[in-house]
């Protein structure tokens, strides 16, 4: 609130430069007037005495001082006029009047009209037919403080009311620039305290958001722990091995899709939309749901047979279903129904969405609903009515992520008690052709490879586990802790790379580069933990396939077998 | 020394004194004289003559002294370069007046060969400011010297002025002690 930028300053300085113009104008008005004043009585003295001179000829001519002292008699009624003379042709005082203090010259012989001290001093010679008869005097009296004041009185006070209003009208406008200064800093406290607060929110939620994953995170790594800890005590048996080794990958399976989800809520994974069908994808879940939901819950899948494709990232897809499923098992911790309903619907004259063709996609629960303030907020990312470590508050933001991805929306209708159904509506990729494939390929071995493969990691443990199930499936398997070694150990000429992404010292992007110059041909698989896996595609341009950690060996062993098949 | 004969040479002194004062008083006129001749000298800037009275623009205003001057030449003192307008005053003497006489004005002394009335009657009805004297016997003239209270002024006759076709100012008029209309 300064400087000259600021309007109410700048009219307040308008206000006072006026103020001074109306007194400058004012003082000129004075001035004048005061100017015009003397002009009028310099004027006034000059017809009084032309007047004089005009009409005292003859006494003058005929030197009748009776008929003089009469002319000038009548001047004394004009108390303008201080002192007034006659004067012969020869310059002697003929007659004369004067009021106390003022007096008229004994001789005088010249026409002058001049201001001494206050008083205007009139001369004319009387003239009779071009004779020179004698001559006039008259001296006005000064104008006295008085009359000088009251004649300027009435403009100093209309000056003083002017300032005066003027005062008070800047005075408010000061206030005003104040009031709004004061106004300024509220808003600006106001809005740094809302800033505070909602730094606050973010912390506890990122803090809910913690505890929620570290809590998952937790189980999960309890469950692989304890699956290896039992595979280390049974070594000897298969059978006993193999059970926990499957529990173990299932935990380690739900840790992956635990941070899928996080990436896909942050937006920063990179998203595989293709053209699918939603039925047949729920079709496939329902194992899944069906055990995600246990066995007082039961699972009624209403779909259409239309095989309506809507472009979506299948996984994303298949998260937010679990997600509705998990909320809604929740939600009837007593048993209930859950349906699962797609639709082909024709949107019109919605508030929110385009008009046109859309599959709805709706989960709807027999559970114990939500107030509307609840439901209201249920979309908003870490708001959970759940426990700290029971939900992340991300579920149905993911939900609403997807739904968006997918040029949807994503809506909740509930009521407590009376169940909560929510709908996505997808928007329908009209002339693309679905392609629906088997989500859960065989992973099967590859056998028969053979092939040499350097691998590339700075964490040991990766790699001993990476090294293990490629040599299981019949890799050899040439392995290096650092880029350096790694194009030390080119020499052995291995026939494709699978270097770990983030590694001190040379990083997996620079060590793919120099063992491309060593080796051109080179298959190279780029494992990152990175999100932003399409940034480093870009970097590599475009010569590397990128694996997104964690991945299993079955799908890196399938990758390298394509890859050493196609030759690139 | 006989104190008589010292009072008697007093007295003889202050006699000769005497008769000399007295014999003076005829060379210098008296000074109700020497005023009428300084107002006849002063009238003129007053009066409007009609057109035609002067020849020329710079003709002369004439001022005649009808019968016997009694100023002793001091009109022509009081009159020497003074000029009314562009018209140089010139005095002239006259035994006797005339419709012809060429005077603007004319003071009527009056003499045997012409009386002030007889002069009045001569120039009645022209343009001529006829001044008379009210110590004289005989007609008044269109200004009449007259004394009030030892000292000098005039009547006017405005009646007359007009006949004779004659303006006279209002200042003069406003100093003259009457206005006969």
């Amino acid at each position: 609130m300064s400087g000259p930028r600021d309007p109410a300053r700048r009219r307040i300085a308008v206000l006072w430069i006026g103020a001074l113009v109306l007194v400058l104008a004012s003082v000129g008005l004075a001035i004048r007037e005061e100017a015009l004043h003397r002009a009028v009585i310099v004027q006034q003295a000059v017809a009084q005495t032309d007047v004089l001179a005009g009409s005292v000829g003859a006494a003058l001519s005929f030197n009748d001082a009776d008929a003089m002292r009469q002319y000038l008699g009548a001047l004394t009624r004009n108390p303008q006029v201080a002192a007034a003379a006659i004067y012969g042709a020869d310059g002697r005082q003929l007659a004369v009047l004067a009021r106390p203090g003022a007096a008229a010259p004994a001789m005088l012989d010249t026409a002058e009209t001049q201001r001494v001290a206050g008083r205007v001093i009139v001369a004319r010679p009387v003239t009779q037919q071009g004779q020179a008869l004698g001559w006039v005097y008259i001296e006005t009296t000064p104008e006295g403080r008085s009359a000088f004041i009251a004649r300027h009185t009435g403009l100093v006070i209309l000056t003083l009311l002017a300032l005066l209003l003027l005062s008070f009208v800047t005075g408010s406008a000061a206030r005003l620039t104040v009031a709004n200064a004061r106004l300024s800093e509220e808003i600006e406290a106001r809005a740094a305290a809302e800033e505070a607060l909602r730094q606050s929110q973010k912390l506890e939620a990122l803090g809910q958001l913690t505890g929620g994953i570290a809590h998952d995170f937790n189980n999960l790594l309890q469950a692989i722990h304890g699956a290896f800890e039992l595979i280390l005590g049974k070594a000897g048996e298969e059978k006993t091995v193999r059970r926990w080794a499957r529990n173990g990958l299932e935990a380690a399976d739900r840790g992956a899709s635990l941070t899928r989800q996080l990436l896909a809520f942050s937006r920063q994974q990179k998203l595989e939309m293709k053209p699918l069908v939603v039925a047949e994808t729920i079709q496939r879940m329902r194992d899944m749901l069906t055990r995600t939901l246990g066995p007082r819950i039961e699972l009624m899948l209403d779909l259409d047979a239309e095989r309506i494709p809507v472009v979506s990232d299948v996984t994303q897809l298949e998260v937010a279903v679990m997600n509705l499923a998990v909320n809604a098992r929740d939600a009837m911790p007593e048993g209930g129904r859950l349906t699962i309903r797609t639709r082909k619907i024709n949107l019109a004259g919605d508030a929110v969405m385009a008009d046109g063709p859309y599959l709805q996609l709706q989960v709807i629960d027999t559970g114990e609903g939500m107030p509307p303030h609840v439901a209201r907020r249920a979309f908003d990312p870490f708001f959970t009515t759940k426990a700290v470590g029971k939900g992340t508050g991300l579920g149905l933001a993911q939900v609403y992520g997807v739904a968006r991805q997918a040029g949807g929306d994503a809506r909740i209708a509930s009521s407590p008690n009376g169940g909560t159904t929510v709908t996505l509506l997808l928007h329908e990729a009209s002339g693309l052709e679905a392609a629906n494939e088997d989500a859960t390929p065989a992973r099967a071995l590859t056998a028969g490879a053979r092939a040499r493969v350097l691998l590339v990691d700075d964490d040991e443990a990766v790699r001993r586990v990476v090294r293990g199930g490629l040599e299981l499936r019949g890799f050899k398997v040439i392995d290096a802790d650092s880029g350096e070694v790694a194009l030390a150990k080119a020499a052995e000429r291995p026939e494709i790379a699978v270097i770990d992404y983030a590694m001190p010292g040379m990083d997996g992007a620079q060590t793919a580069e120099q063992l491309r110059q060593l080796m051109p041909q080179l298959p190279i698989i780029l494992a990152s933990g990175h999100p932003d896996t399409a940034s480093i595609e870009r970097a590599l341009g475009g010569q590397a396939i990128v694996l997104r950690k964690p991945f299993d060996i079955g799908e890196l062993s399938e990758t390298m077998s394509r890859m050493l098949a196609t030759g690139t | 020394m006989c104190s008589a004969l010292r009072w008697l040479k007093w007295a003889a002194a202050l006699l000769t004194c005497a008769a000399a004062q007295a014999g003076a008083a005829p060379a210098s006129p008296p000074l109700e004289v020497v005023v009428k001749a300084a107002y006849l000298a002063k009238f003129a800037p007053f009066v409007v003559w009609p057109q035609g009275v002067f020849a020329s623009p710079n003709a002369p205003l004439v001022l005649c002294v009808q019968g016997d001057d009694p100023f002793d030449g001091m009109l022509d003192r009081l009159t020497e370069g003074q000029s009314v307008g562009a018209h140089p005053v010139i005095v002239r003497r006259l035994p006797k007046l005339d419709p012809d006489s060429g005077c603007q004005i004319a003071y009527l002394a009056g003499s045997p060969a012409q009386s002030p009335a007889a002069a009045l009657k001569a120039v009645e009805g022209q343009p001529v400011l006829t001044v008379t004297d009210a110590e004289e016997a005989g007609g008044k003239g269109i200004v009449n010297l007259v004394l009030v209270g030892g000292r000098v002024r005039f009547v006017i006759d405005v009646e007359k002025a007009g006949q004779s076709q004659l303006g006279i100012s209002s200042k003069l008029l406003a100093l003259a002690v009457g206005v006969k209309r």
